[in-house]
């Protein structure tokens, strides 16, 4: 209410001090700002002293929230009317509690934002029990990063190539950590199926760095799961060779890891390739995907969509980004949606397929 | 040689740097309050001051953080002493001796003997994490699936001398403490277990609600109904600091002990405080002759997890440094902080610069050993006030503790639903006390169960049966069963001593009756039944566990059921806190228990009809009132609790409390 009376008295103001030539220039300045700020003062106003929140699905402390921090640290600065963005850790059952609670108690003024895992748009697809969400309805800001799923093996287990691994008489033993965890176990699983590799998947380790420790240990031969996480927790093994990766399962090689295979590549089948796709080339881009309620309005959708990639952009949200070990690499929001949309148009003997993949 | 104590000085001046030292005294000073306050813990408090390392040195960050961390133990214990919630999950143990204590009037004692345990506890880790760098990885290293899981083993066995005389009764909690364990998804094949849909119950029942349950609101109960404040008595000097300090030095051996057995069990990873405490607390019952003081006030249960929950920080470090495999959720943020400053933790923290970063761990050190020393000096300014609160009229007490109650269920992990959990585990705890169970075991078999089944499907996935064979495996087999044995020899060898002088044995009569007794056993043998029937699709990888723990418990039950009902295992004349303090008469403690189980219920009611904000003052100012207290005392308790509530939880720290029912009404 205030910006409308503000600009009355600014108009009023100026046909009172006409007669002052300099006056004038100034008035009219006002008015052409006036006039320019206008579309953008509603929203302005919108967000003016308001506070946003972003529903975090994981504890304090764990990647997702580590992302989530650093962003809403700058968030505000980028979204016009510089709300306070704050984060909220709403834990429980690998994050669905906080995607339910998104798509059916959050209110879509625009001023909840969701962060949960990813995976669980396949897995709504496929039927997970206790989806209480449309994927199809949630509104999408995007995603700051890609995972990029690799396969590392301590030297120790012989599995130094993928003939090697290929070639394994016995089937490799490799970590995971619960069945419908993203990495490693979908990835895992869908690799040996696509790829018809040599594995006994051992799930149950309580996270990767357990299971990193049992790979040291010579209780696994490795495990498949993202490269910002291997590169900086094993990097002393993968700098002195006692740890390597052999594979990778992204539609492209990673910049840090230009020899080693891609996954897809290896396929020898069209359903292979597909399941490598699906699998875990559209998990691992739509994994950290920041959403809206359902029927949040399509301005504040923009908005928040516009900052979220300025805030991705800023210098400093880099730098710290870039001490924190979080991976930039962003996903807009019609890419994630269109990506999820898919998922649902996949046809019924693939789906059948994954959830025997996966499920089993 | 030369090279690692040029480390150690060099890490012990860097931690005196002046900017070092005061943000070390600044994370002390936030670590102290996060300790005191339930419902905020070490974990969640470290991720919030995560982001202002961004612009520190590595040492500095870490002297923060570190002195954050290291203190929240202690001052958490002193929250478990004084009001029976425990400040932190890491100290719930604490509450079973050390707040009987407070209840004793030795409230000084305990806080005594608590802190300079916890000091010892935090020096002795503090050295073993200096002495064990060289032997660190080779050691860890050879321990894989199967020793974790026999470790595990070694700790359910504990449950024995966690039982005192009620043998039975004890094995059959801790059973039910393992079944608890099992609810939630199945880690290895992802089957749901008893969680009725409800998506709260995936990750299985927390430790924290249940502990406040079975502690807390008991405890409130009692308080409500001898009418006395916390302290049923005033025993003097005897009951002060001074006295707690000397138990320390007393029973110095097992301090040693249990500080010990907290560092070296937490270098496992997924044994934290939270479990430790408990082994260190089994440690305590079962080397003490006399086990029947334990759970009334006996100090020993206080020194030993004291010294364990503050000592496994030395632990935890230990693989976190060497391996970077957090022990711990705390630990896992700290590694996050390790990489914000540029840090691989790994081999290289280990050797001394200019080829490693032994200086950086040394600092850890001295960190530790520093910030120990200056929280408990500061303690003990404050101790005697502290101490005071448990003379305060219990009218002013319970609302308070009321509070507590709820925002330490809520805060942990922000479910409105773990609200539900403390009173379903209070109404549990309630009776258990009645009846004469033993509480510590169930929380025992609950923190140790999802270990041990996790460990066991690793070790038989990962080496088919040979597992068994493995000399780790035997080694702790053999401690394990002479763990069993001893005590019966020597019980066996006492007996026969004292068999000449042993008065002859009255014949017990056998008299069937039907009373409370008889229905609580009647209804966990229904429950077991139930949970094995809801059991038999689980299939086989999930159903094992359940099957293993549920079929004995069923049997033990049945014939405790047996025993209850021919009247056998006579009431004991028990020395219960209860009969201490004024007497009061059956009716009055009747109408009196019947109040305050309306003020818990009524408090959660009004939680959710209200919300947090509006039920907290409300509540607050209608007990006072009715408690006939004057209005300025009621308003400006009301006022401080509701200014310290809102401006800590809700508007500094975002905690999303829910909106009460009634708005979502009215919207």
């Amino acid at each position: 209410m205030r910006t409308p009376t503000l600009m009355d008295s600014n108009e009023l103001k100026g046909s009172r001090v006409k007669r002052i030539t300099g006056l004038v220039v100034l008035s009219l300045y006002f008015f052409i700002l006036l006039f320019f700020a206008a579309p953008a003062s509603a929203q302005e106003q919108f967000y003016k002293g308001k506070t946003v929140r972003i529903v975090v699905g994981f504890a304090a402390g764990g990647g997702f929230d580590t992302y989530s921090r650093t962003i809403a640290r700058r968030l505000g600065n980028h979204t016009p009317g510089n709300p306070t963005v704050i984060v909220e850790n709403m834990t429980g059952a690998g994050s669905l509690i906080a995607a339910n609670h998104v798509f059916k108690v959050a209110k879509p003024d625009g001023l909840t934002i969701g962060h949960f895992i990813g995976g669980l748009f396949l897995g709504q697809v496929l039927g997970q029990k206790g989806v209480e969400f449309d994927a199809r309805r949630f509104e999408y800001i995007g995603a700051p990063v890609k995972d990029h799923v690799v396969c590392a093996f301590t030297k120790a287990s012989g599995i130094t190539s993928i003939e090697k691994w290929v070639a394994s008489k016995t089937p490799v033993k490799m970590g995971g950590v619960a069945p419908g965890a993203s990495t490693p176990d979908n990835a895992t699983r869908i690799l040996k199926e696509a790829l018809g590799l040599p594995i006994q998947l051992v799930s149950g380790y309580k996270g990767t760095s357990d299971i990193r420790l049992a790979s040291e240990s010579g209780e696994l031969a490795g495990g498949c799961w993202g490269w910002d996480s291997i590169s900086a927790t094993w990097r002393k093994s993968l700098e002195s060779g006692d740890a390597l990766v052999v594979v990778q399962a992204a539609p492209k090689a990673h910049p840090d890891l230009p020899k080693v295979p891609l996954a897809i590549n290896l396929a020898k089948t069209d359903e292979a390739r597909h399941l490598i796709d699906v699998g875990i080339h559209a998990d691992s881009e739509i994994v950290r995907t920041y959403t809206l309620p359902p029927a949040t309005p399509k301005d504040r959708v923009q908005i928040l969509r516009r900052a979220f990639f300025e805030t991705l952009r800023d210098p400093e949200f880099l730098a710290e980004a870039k001490k924190a070990n979080l991976g930039v690499d962003p996903i807009h929001g019609e890419e994630a949606e269109k990506r999820i949309a898919a998922l649902f148009k996949l046809d019924s003997t693939l789906v059948a397929k994954l959830k025997d993949i996966l499920y089993r | 040689m030369f090279e690692m104590l040029n480390a150690l000085f060099s890490g012990f001046y860097q931690v005196f740097a002046w900017s070092t030292f005061s943000l070390m005294c600044v994370g002390i000073v936030v670590g102290f309050i996060v300790g005191i306050l339930p419902g905020l813990g070490g974990p969640t408090a470290m991720a919030l001051m995560l982001p202002f390392i961004f612009k520190m040195s590595a040492v500095e960050a870490f002297a923060f953080l570190l002195g954050m961390t290291a203190v929240t133990a202690t001052t958490g214990d002193i929250t478990s002493v004084l009001f029976g919630v425990p400040g932190e999950p890491t100290t719930a143990s604490t509450i079973v001796d050390g707040h009987a204590m407070a209840k004793k009037g030795e409230a000084g004692r305990a806080l005594g003997a608590v802190l300079t345990s916890s000091l010892v506890g935090a020096l002795f880790a503090a050295f073993a994490l200096a002495a064990a760098i060289p032997i660190i990885r080779p050691l860890v290293l050879t321990f894989g699936s199967p020793e974790f899981f026999m470790l595990a083993f070694l700790g359910i066995t504990f449950v024995a001398s966690l039982s005192g005389e009620a043998q039975l009764k004890g094995i059959i909690s801790g059973g039910l403490g393992l079944m608890l364990a099992t609810i939630g998804l199945d880690p290895i094949s992802g089957i749901q277990r008893y969680t009725f849909g409800q998506l709260f119950l995936w990750d299985g029942i927390g430790l924290v609600p249940v502990t406040i349950g079975f502690y807390a609101i008991p405890e409130t109960i009692e308080l409500a109904v001898l009418g006395t404040s916390i302290a049923q008595q005033d025993v003097g000097r005897l009951g002060g600091v001074m006295e707690g300090v000397k138990d320390t030095f007393r029973h110095w051996w097992l301090v040693i002990r249990c500080s010990a057995l907290g560092t070296f069990t937490a270098i496992i990873p997924g044994m934290g405080a939270a479990t430790t405490q408990w082994l260190a607390y089994a440690h305590a019952v079962q080397s003490s002759p006399n086990k029947e003081r334990f759970g009334k006030g006996a100090v020993e249960g206080v020194l030993g997890p004291g010294a364990a929950n503050n000592s496994t920080l030395g632990g935890s470090l230990i693989t976190t440094i060497a391996f970077g495999v957090p022990a711990s959720v705390i630990m896992a943020i700290l590694l996050g902080a390790f990489i914000i400053q540029g840090i691989v933790p790994g081999p290289d923290m280990l050797l001394p610069p200019p080829k490693g970063k032994l200086d950086l761990t040394f600092s850890f050190v001295w960190v530790i050993i520093i910030s120990n020393i200056i929280t408990v000096a500061a303690c003990f300014l404050f101790l005697k006030p502290l101490a005071k609160i448990t003379q305060v009229r219990g009218s002013l007490i319970i609302p308070c503790i009321l509070l507590l109650i709820y925002l330490g269920a809520f805060a942990e992990k922000n479910a409105f639903e773990d609200m539900i959990v403390v009173l379903f585990f209070g109404a549990l705890g309630w009776i258990m006390e009645k009846l004469e169970w033993p509480r510590p075991p169930i929380l025992l078999g609950l923190v140790l169960g999802p270990l041990a089944e996790n460990r066991l499907f690793l070790s038989s996935d990962n080496y088919g049966a040979a597992w068994l064979w493995r000399p780790g495996v035997l080694i702790i087999l053999m401690l394990i069963l002479a763990g069993i044995l001893y005590p019966i020899i020597k019980e066996r060898r006492q007996k026969r001593q004292g068999e000449a002088s042993a008065p002859v044995r009255e014949p017990r009569k056998i008299q069937p009756r039907l009373n409370g007794a008889v229905l609580f056993s009647l209804s966990i043998v229904v429950m077991v039944a139930l949970a094995l029937w809801r059991s038999r699709d689980f299939g086989f990888r999930a159903g094992l566990f359940p099957w293993t723990i549920g079929f004995p418990v069923l049997a033990l039950a049945i014939v405790q059921l047996g025993s209850d009902l021919l009247g056998y295992g006579k009431r004991r004349a028990h020395a219960a806190v209860g009969e201490m303090g004024p007497k009061t008469s059956p009716e009055l403690a009747y109408r009196r228990t019947l109040a305050i189980i309306g003020w818990i219920m009524g408090f959660f009611g009004a939680i959710w009809l209200l919300g947090f904000l509006l039920a907290v003052p409300a509540t607050m100012i209608l007990y006072l009132k009715l408690a006939k207290e004057k209005w300025p005392i009621t308003l400006t308790m009301a006022l401080i609790t509701w200014a310290l509530f809102y401006g800590l939880f809700d508007y500094a720290l975002h905690v999303p409390f829910p909106e009460g029912q009634l708005f979502v009404w009215l919207k």
